[in-house]
């Protein structure tokens, strides 16, 4: 399953738009050449880290000849210029074809190798180059290298007149086709085998990833822009000179690969930035320079290996929760009333062992039953439950951390499911709640299991939206359709459409129907539900799925039959020891919330499964005990 | 084709490249071997070790100011890797990335301390003068004294380091955490200072190298880069399964070097030693003198 939206609908689109903005804007108010000089090199840095990335990072493969790209498109631009006299345009065009040749050429040594070797071989065919580059001084020029390189023109227009504004929106351009280049190739099935190769080798090969082709394209792409930003670099500077070789070049692109966080492409862009101005602020300082650089980047390996844009996302990530957590605190105060009008009853914070949560309780009645939401939703998606029930039962429902009104939670302790069944337990304790029924949908139905199964006292269980697992992860993809939407479930971040994406298929209604939990898509913690995703794991899941086979306890599945996210037959197949009406129910003609969607005939359904519950207690009285009997019989409970 | 005195000649100094580069590329090795790690900044070391000894023998003259300056610069450059291993190494040993971390902070280390010399000591060419003069006679080919002496030197010490790691039982706890890490700190031994030692050991062999290259030629604040491309082009040559197996490489690379310079020219000599490289790794990635297997 791959979940790949179009960038426009990401959340870095924006902050990309604006930077590309910015960039295209600043020459035209700073027409100083020097400002303009600099951007063109921090440009060149970018594209010649960014593209590493697709070898070292994304690949795995530490190609140390990849500055080498970059001269041989520099060289082959004087040489084709010079030597032979062809036109500029045609030899920047030609100087990536080279790199590519070249790139093709190394490949064939290193893939019989790994690690170190790698390392090793490209460096010496690197030095190689230099030695042929530097003995060929009537091509190349030796080690002065070559000057006077004819300059790119426009017709009669010569690029570098105005202050360079030819070449600085030049290098922009190349730099924008880059990027472009490195985020498709990213998500193509050809960046996935890279990826794939890189992390788990003899599973690739075995999936069908060829080792030796893929290695191939890998350094072959990582070769077409530095190849191209040398031959702009010749037509730039006018000068080819064996540095580009050398050991201070490669250090500083390295560096700001490192800085940036390998594995990610803005982070070079950013770090090239960072790096590029930070050594023309130091340029005074001579060798000091190379020093604090050379600091830095051992700083950054040992102390911060992630990088700066680890760093920006923790930054992010940290005001997403101050802000969310804020949120809830605003709404918990200011819309009670709102909250109240919807759910008949006005809800209240109650002390747990994983912090507070927000919980209405209709506080009348003997029998209580007790509602979980799901993932990134809220309490008050079980308003027409509390409507239909109130009169007769004792309904409760609550927000889990990080949702809906109940403040942030500790994202190691709080965010899983055993830690929502722990708050299910004491919420069941501190309120008085007896022996409840259980009602769970989507990762409430996980947590409804996991307290039914953890021992918890317990009358009845109903699920919803919920593929019980016994063997994880390998039934995941049989309990679940593997659909994009699937993969937003557990990721931190959502964009605007992303969240519009989630809030429609998991409600199964437009925006302004339900306003409620509409917010509360937006208001969810990130770190709720990459931690219950990430943590589904440790799940004891024989556990739960043991529960159901025993069939002590009465036990409902009452599932949409349009759910997007389960597999029907899959729940159908499974061995249950006493499922009310014989195998999973189906509501009317709802989707994955058929409480919301269709309440009248959920309501129904859930009645008469209640009230059957109710008549076998009465008629077999030892049913009274049957939750402490369940647990004292169950060893793991 | 050629004199029968100038082939001498040349294999002769190609012998004593060779005896140089094996200095060079024995504590590479070592250092290889026991820490799964490879120095970049082993070349630096070399240059170092011999701006040390020159600043020594600036104040001191004579044989008896030569010698102190190779003593002197062994202990500080032992020093210097013994604290280096601290901060290059160590943070990250347990880490899965190991190997291309400690290549970034090797570079790293090699480039503080490339421009840490050109900040000490300027950018000019400086020599350390050789104590010994006076040259003998080699089948027809007259070859220096200090030559010899360097040469009888290089392998003295080689022959000292390996005794001391098969014999002592520090060397022999410094092979055991280059066999099996965890046995060794199961037996007690402080494997992190074993380490540093091993890293302090190699930058002593590199120094002692600097010395003698740089009372042969003369140094320069990025003359490093050089020892630094040889010892890797023997290392890779010889592989590491045996102490001896990057001695013999640097032999052959020492004569491989001398013949080439000679026959092809100076600038071609270099990228012949790369191509013999490349063919090596091709065919026998271990090396020619290994099997695949990590011991000293």
């Amino acid at each position: 399953m791959k979940y790949a939206p179009p960038f426009h609908r990401t959340n870095g689109f924006l902050p990309v738009l604006l930077a590309l903005f910015a960039l295209a804007v600043i020459p035209l108010v700073f027409t100083d050449t020097y400002i303009r000089h600099t951007l063109i090199l921090v440009f060149i840095y970018a594209i010649l880290a960014s593209n590493w990335d697709i070898s070292l990072g994304l690949g795995g493969v530490v190609n140390f000849a990849h500055m080498a790209f970059f001269a041989i498109g520099l060289y082959s631009y004087g040489i084709t210029v010079k030597i032979f006299g062809v036109d500029p345009w045609i030899a920047l065009a030609l100087a990536p074809v080279l790199a590519i040749v070249f790139a093709a050429l190394l490949a064939i040594p290193i893939l019989r190798l790994e690690g170190i070797y790698v390392i090793l071989v490209t460096i010496a065919a690197a030095q190689l180059l230099l030695q042929i580059v530097v003995s060929q001084s009537d091509y190349t020029g030796g080690t002065s290298g070559m000057v006077l390189l004819p300059r790119l023109t426009l017709g009669d227009y010569r690029l570098s007149s105005d202050g360079r504004i030819g070449y600085f929106y030049l290098a922009l351009l190349l730099l924008a086709a880059s990027t472009i280049f490195l985020y498709k190739l990213e998500r193509s099935a050809l960046g996935r085998a890279i990826k794939a190769l890189r992390d788990n080798k003899y599973y690739a090969i075995a999936r069908g990833v060829s080792e030796g082709r893929v290695r191939l394209l890998t350094l072959c792409a990582s070769a077409l822009f530095p190849g191209l930003a040398g031959g702009f670099y010749g037509a730039y500077l006018r000068v080819a000179s064996p540095d580009v070789f050398g050991l201070g070049f490669l250090t500083m692109t390295l560096s700001i690969l490192l800085l940036g966080g390998i594995s990610t492409i803005w982070g070079s862009l950013i770090a090239a930035f960072v790096i590029t101005i930070l050594a023309q602020l130091l340029g005074d300082y001579g060798s000091w320079r190379s020093i604090i650089i050379a600091l830095l980047i051992i700083a950054v390996v040992v102390v911060y290996p992630g990088g700066l844009f680890a760093a920006l996302q923790e930054a992010w990530g940290g005001a997403n929760r101050l802000k969310t957590n804020m949120l809830a605190g605003y709404r918990r105060r200011a819309q009670a009333s709102v909250r109240a009008a919807a759910m008949g009853v006005e809800d209240r914070l109650v002390e747990t062992r994983h912090g507070r949560v927000s919980v209405c309780d209709t506080q009348t009645g003997d029998k209580a039953i007790l509602f979980i939401h799901g993932n990134s939703s809220a309490k008050e998606v079980f308003r027409h439950q509390f409507e239909a029930f109130r009169g007769d039962y004792r309904v409760v429902a609550f927000d889990l951390p990080g949702h809906g009104v109940s403040p942030n939670a500790d994202p190691e302790d709080d965010y899983n499911v055993e830690a929502y069944a722990e708050i299910v337990a004491d919420l069941v304790e501190h309120l008085k709640l007896g022996e409840p029924v259980v009602f769970g949908w989507s990762l409430g139905g996980y947590v409804g299991l996991e307290y039914a199964a953890s021992g918890g006292p317990i009358t009845a269980l109903a699920i919803c939206g919920t593929s019980p697992v016994n063997k994880y992860p390998d039934d995941m993809p049989r309990g679940y359709i593997a659909t994009p939407h699937m993969e937003l479930a557990g990721k931190r971040f959502h964009s605007p459409s992303e969240k519009t994406a989630y809030a429609t298929h998991t409600i199964g209604m437009k925006k302004g129907l339900e306003p409620l939990l509409w917010q509360a898509v937006w208001r969810t913690d990130g770190q709720a539900r990459e931690q219950a995703f990430a943590k589904l794991k440790t799940i004891d899941w024989p556990r739960q799925t043991r529960l159901m086979r025993d069939g002590t306890l009465p036990f409902a599945m009452i599932n949409g039959p349009r759910d997007p996210f389960i597999n029907h037959d899959y729940c159908r197949s499974l061995a249950y020891g006493d499922i009310w009406g014989g195998t999973p129910q189906n509501v009317g003609d709802a989707g994955h919330a058929p409480f919301l969607e269709d309440p009248e005939t959920f309501n129904a359904m859930l009645r008469d499964f209640l009230n059957e519950v109710e008549t076998t207690r009465t008629a077999n009285v030892p049913r009274e005990t049957t939750g402490a009997g369940r647990a004292a019989s169950d060893p793991s409970g | 084709m050629i004199s029968l005195d100038t082939f001498f000649f040349i294999l002769a100094s190609g012998i004593l490249l060779g005896g140089l580069y094996a200095l060079m590329a024995t504590g590479l090795a070592v250092v290889w071997t026991t820490l799964g790690v490879f120095n970049f900044a082993h070349g630096t070391f070399v240059a170092l070790g011999a701006y040390v000894a020159w600043q020594v023998t600036q104040s001191i003259g004579g044989g008896a100011g030569f010698l102190l300056a190779a003593a002197l610069s062994v202990i500080v450059m032992f020093g210097i890797g013994f604290v280096l291993h601290y901060v290059l190494v160590k943070p990250f040993e347990r880490n899965t990335n190991l190997v291309l971390l400690a290549v970034i902070t090797t570079l790293a280390a090699a480039s503080i301390i490339e421009n840490g010399i050109l900040i000490g000591w300027g950018p000019r060419d400086k020599q350390i003068t050789p104590p010994i003069e006076g040259s003998v006679g080699f089948f027809g080919a007259s070859i220096n004294l200090y030559d010899i002496v360097i040469l009888l030197v290089a392998l003295l010490t080689l022959l000292a380091l390996a005794l001391f790691l098969r014999r002592t039982s520090l060397g022999r706890a410094m092979r055991a955490a280059a066999q099996n890490r965890e046995a060794a700190e199961l037996m007690g031994l402080n494997v992190s200072m074993l380490f540093a030692i091993t890293i302090g050991l190699s930058a002593a062999t590199a120094a002692l190298a600097g010395v003698f290259t740089g009372s042969l030629r003369f140094i320069s604040p990025t003359f490093g880069a050089d020892p630094l491309m040889k010892a890797l082009v023997v290392v890779i040559l010889g592989g590491v399964a045996r102490f001896t197996s990057p001695i013999y490489a640097a032999f052959i690379v020492g004569i491989a070097e001398s013949f080439s310079a000679y026959f092809l020219g100076l600038y071609w000599a270099p990228a012949v030693l790369f191509a013999m490289m490349i063919a090596v790794l091709l065919i026998k990635p271990e090396g020619l003198f290994g099997h695949r297997s990590k011991t000293l």
